[in-house]
């Protein structure tokens, strides 16, 4: 059982706005990844979008994973920004859990 | 457990932070690919390396090392390593690279300046003064670090009077070309890659090139910048057969590189799929990023598959040797 | 009837579609010297214009009184060759299409022999049949100029202002003391965010800038007689009055009634559970933010499909099986309107399959794009309403993450609920159409004859027919008026006279015909100090129901008379020498 928490996605959009609600959920992205994780993308920013954190920070190695090889996104059929969302999910774990940057 | 992503990403922040690199280069080894080519020291157009050539010796050492860490006992001292990074750089340690390999990415560049000054090209060189890009902390997504450091990339630059910048490999393109103008309020930098550059002017070949060539695009060049027309057209001008493999152009297939630092086992298995496709239609093959270039190069190995940079082919077909 | 008939036989090639696996020859041969026909020939195109000219000619010079052509099935060409007929003056209710091709060459492919055989018989039937054919005429009726509109929503208005447009008188019945139905009721609508109530307004003061259109609010249908453009009616309005009214055709525009939940399903009954017209209202009413019980709202949930797409072995009773088509964009539409309200409102769609077809998908689109989140749920596990700790929360499994179970907060759970016929026995029983299975009317045939009910003269439009959206509710009432004008226009309507006919000598009214008829259309006359049933013409379908039912065998359908029916069977039956 996960609860839904909207205002996680806040977090996320820290330095530039998550935004993968154009998705449609056909899995084009997941099919094409060279990496071939199943909850790359499109799984993990659904988790993103409800608010899940804890599914997010299990799958940290996913996260960080990603080759922003652009595949999916080259062949999203909703055109969603997926390089910027998986690099603003980086964004937020650097920060808030690994306490990288600049503080 | 896994390589500690949180220290290895902590090493590289802290190097960019503290040293201007994610890794630290010696003068010497960022700066020797250019002797004897008499490039001017600045210059309203310069070439811009971004250093990423220069510092392919020390990742691929690195991730030697990586390699070796990655599920066993040593990863757990990435942490310790992490604060003594911080006041003594202990990434030379790590990265002890080989002279050869060295001189195999210097002298990539140097064919790189070669080409642009048969081309008639006026440009000069920051020499120790250019700065690396930042394109590896961008990735990974520490944003306020990468801010930060294209600032300064951009200050250094203004600084020289620079107006236009010829890159030499797809990441720094993309940075210079397309992310700084997000975050660099009034940016004024014309960039282009030298492989645009060269498609624009009036370069001829000497030499026929007369070879079948397995092309392999950069993900950063085919997708994020579109340039997949000018590697194709400076090939087949000089006579080249460009044989395209199953994933090519926008639908070109990673080299499993930007993986390697953090994953270097999943980041083989791409580079294995890629090479299974490159092999299964030619046994030349040929890149245009150093991180594909060491990628590939590492899985074929076993394969018939010879990998050479484009340039290495550009120089044989359009310079006096 | 003459004894001595004069009849042209044509057994048509159809190209090789018979003649390859029928010997048209053979049977051409066959039937030559048979009684009563006069010619026998093989054609290549029975239907081409040279053929038909040659048939005419045929005719004429032969003054053959019976025409026969054994071609492809009557749907494609019995009208070609009754034309035939009339163009060369013989009445074109002589004339009998034998089915040579669908009925037998295409279906007996692998046995010419056989093929052939079957083929004779059915040429000799319809030989038969044509032998003891009469002349017969078309059912002409005068229309009355004027229709009746039931129900003043937005599709019986559209009609009645098409109506009047193009010349024809219209009374307009509207049950409540409102006109304007649910339309009326609501803000923006889509596709393009018009205010409901502003496109009633506007087709309200177009009815009265018209002189043509009578409208009755707070009225009722009671009675109707007569038949298709000869239609006496009656009227109740306020007070116990009746009005009379004679029109020509009826449109019913009664549109439908919405889900009503029962008690506990989806939470239904608890504070903070609507339906969507419920929280429609709510919407439109909201001024600069969505409130409910006095709290600024912050997260909605939806769940789709309820009312819709029952299962139908489950346990709800007379499951709604159908799709109510109009609720996906409803519901997206409502919730791209809560998000202009305030765009910090997080709202969760829980969906079986998102419906919101052709030109609507935009609206999903945009629904997503101003941050509504879709969560599919399977057939098998429907979300589940509870109250935690005071709150209203959802419980369901995201079939797009692997069925996880989540579980969502929400300030108000909407209901999507979608359309259900309108309770309307009185109406239904007055007008005598069918309600299909759905409940909703019925029409004849959903591709080739919508709008049209089984009583001629009687059309159905808008929602009364099933769910719609306002702009195919509107497009089925014009179609509504188109079917009704092209009747009245024409003055007259000519029916088939292909109807009962009651021997009046034999019938000694028992009233099993009259219980029999599904429409009506037999009653008691006197006849010569006897009483007989008698047939309304307007009315009968020549159904022939009432046949068999007639202990004196007093009913005959013209034009498929015992005689005929049995002479062909004699045909087939007989052997082929």
């Amino acid at each position: 059982m996960s609860k839904v928490n909207p205002d996680f996605v806040e977090k996320i959009s820290g330095f530039t706005e998550f935004n993968a609600y154009a998705c449609i959920n056909c899995g084009s992205c997941t099919a094409l990844c060279p990496m071939g994780i199943d909850l790359l993308p499109r799984r993990m920013f659904r988790h993103v979008m409800l608010g899940f954190e804890d599914k997010v920070l299990e799958n940290t190695e996913e996260v960080f994973s990603c080759l922003l090889c652009k595949m999916c996104e080259e062949n999203c059929p909703k055109e969603v920004p997926i390089v910027e969302n998986i690099k603003s999910i980086r964004w937020y774990i650097n920060r808030d859990i690994f306490k990288l940057g600049r503080g | 457990m896994a390589v500690p992503i949180k220290h290895v990403l902590g090493i590289l922040v802290d190097n960019l932070s503290i040293r201007g690199s994610v890794m630290p280069l010696s003068r010497s080894s960022s700066v020797n690919w250019a002797k004897g080519l008499n490039i001017p020291r600045g210059g309203k157009t310069v070439i811009y390396t971004g250093l990423m050539y220069q510092l392919m010796p020390s990742i691929i050492a690195m991730e030697k090392m990586t390699s070796k860490f990655a599920d066993s006992w040593i990863s757990n001292f990435y942490g310790v390593g992490r604060m003594v990074n911080k006041v003594i750089s202990i990434t030379p340690f790590m990265t002890w690279t080989n002279a050869s390999e060295r001189e195999r990415f210097n002298s990539i560049l140097h064919n790189i300046a070669k080409l642009l000054q048969v081309a008639n090209v006026d440009f000069g060189y920051l020499y120790d003064e250019e700065m690396y890009a930042g394109a590896l902390v961008h990735d990974e997504g520490i944003n306020d670090v990468f801010e930060a450091h294209a600032h300064k990339v951009y200050e250094r630059l203004k600084k020289h009077n620079v107006e236009r910048v010829i890159t030499v490999d797809p990441h720094t393109t993309d940075m210079l070309k397309s992310v700084y103008p997000k975050i660099i309020k009034d940016y004024q930098l014309e960039v282009k890659s030298y492989l645009e550059v060269l498609a624009e002017s009036n370069l001829k070949p000497l030499k026929k090139l007369e070879q079948d060539i397995v092309i392999h695009d950069s993900c950063v060049y085919a997708r994020y910048e579109g340039i997949i027309d000018q590697p194709r057209q400076l090939l087949e001008n000089a006579g080249a057969q460009i044989i395209e493999p199953i994933n090519t152009k926008k639908m070109t297939y990673c080299c499993g590189g930007p993986a390697e630092s953090l994953f270097p086992s999943k980041a083989r298995t791409v580079a294995d799929s890629r090479v299974e496709q490159l092999a299964s239609v030619g046994d030349k093959s040929v890149t245009m990023c150093p991180i594909c270039f060491v990628n590939i190069r590492a899985a074929a190995e076993t394969k018939n598959l010879s990998v050479k940079d484009i340039s290495d082919y550009l120089v044989d077909a359009y310079c006096d040797q | 009837m003459s004894d001595k008939r004069r009849i042209g036989v044509y057994v048509c090639h159809c190209g090789g579609n018979i003649s390859d696996y029928v010997d048209v020859e053979q049977v051409r041969d066959a039937v030559k010297d048979d009684q009563d026909v006069i010619i026998s020939k093989n054609v290549m195109f029975a239907c081409s214009d040279a053929t038909q000219q040659e048939i005419i000619e045929d005719i004429e010079r032969e003054k053959l009184d019976g025409l026969v052509v054994a071609s492809c099935s009557p749907t494609l060409h019995l009208q070609t060759f009754k034309a035939v007929a009339q163009r060369a003056n013989l009445n074109p209710y002589q004339y009998t299409q034998v089915n040579l091709r669908e009925q037998c060459s295409w279906t007996h492919r692998n046995n010419m022999e056989s093929a052939t055989e079957k083929g004779i018989k059915l040429v000799r039937a319809g030989i038969a049949r044509t032998r003891l054919t009469e002349p017969l005429t078309n059912i002409r009726i005068e229309t009355k100029p004027r229709t009746l509109v039931i129900g003043a929503g937005v599709a019986g208005l559209r009609a009645a202002l098409a109506l009047a447009d193009l010349g024809l008188a219209v009374f307009v019945v509207e049950k409540e003391s409102e006109v304007g139905g649910w339309t009326k009721k609501w803000g923006k609508m889509f596709p393009n965010n018009r205010l409901g109530n502003d496109t009633i307004e506007y087709l309200l003061e177009q009815v009265k800038q018209r002189e043509n259109i009578t409208l009755f609010t707070d009225a009722e249908l009671i009675e109707k007689g007569g038949n298709v453009g000869d239609f006496s009616i009656k009227i109740r309005v306020k007070e116990g009055e009746t009005v009379s009214l004679d029109v020509g055709a009826i449109i019913v525009a009664t549109g439908f009634d919405s889900y009503e939940p029962f008690d506990g399903e989806y939470g239904y009954g608890l504070n903070g559970v609507v339906t969507l017209p419920q929280f429609k209202e709510m919407v439109d009413k909201s001024n600069g933010s969505l409130n409910f019980n006095d709290h600024q709202v912050k997260n909605i949930a939806y769940i789709y499909c309820v009312g819709s797409r029952q299962p139908e072995d489950g346990e709800i009773e007379n499951p709604n099986l159908y799709c109510s088509r109009y609720c996906c964009s409803a519901a997206v539409h409502t919730a791209s309107c809560v998000a202009d309200i305030d765009p910090n409102i997080n709202q969760y769609h829980l969906y079986r399959d998102m419906r919101t077809y052709g030109k609507y998908e935009v609206m999903f689109e945009n629904a997503g794009k101003k941050k509504s989140l879709f969560i599919r749920f399977d057939d098998e596990s429907s979300p589940e309403v509870e109250v935690s700790n005071g709150a209203l929360i959802v419980k369901v499994n995201d079939a797009l993450d692997g069925g996880e179970e989540i579980e969502i907060g929400a300030d108000l759970i909407v209901l999507v609920t979608g359309m259900v016929p309108r309770e309307n026995e009185s109406l239904t029983n007055v007008l005598k159409i069918p309600i299909g299975l759905d409940g909703f009317y019925n029409e004849i045939h959903p591709k080739l004859r919508p709008v049209e009910t089984v009583v001629d003269g009687v059309f159905i439009s808008g929602t009364s027919q099933g769910p719609k959206t306002l702009a195919e509710s509107v497009t089925s009432s014009l179609s509504a008026v188109s079917k009704s004008a092209a009747l009245l226009m024409k003055g007259y309507v000519d029916l088939e006279p292909f109807i009962a006919e009651v021997d009046t000598d034999k019938c000694v009214w028992c009233g099993e015909c009259e219980k029999s008829c599904p429409y009506g259309a037999i009653e008691k006359v006197v006849c010569d100090t006897k009483e007989v049933a008698t047939i309304i013409p307007a009315l009968c379908k020549g159904g022939g129901v009432c046949i068999p039912d007639c202990p004196e065998d007093a009913i005959e359908i013209k034009g498929y008379t015992d005689q005929q029916i049995r002479s062909m069977i004699d045909a087939l039956a007989k052997e082929v020498a």
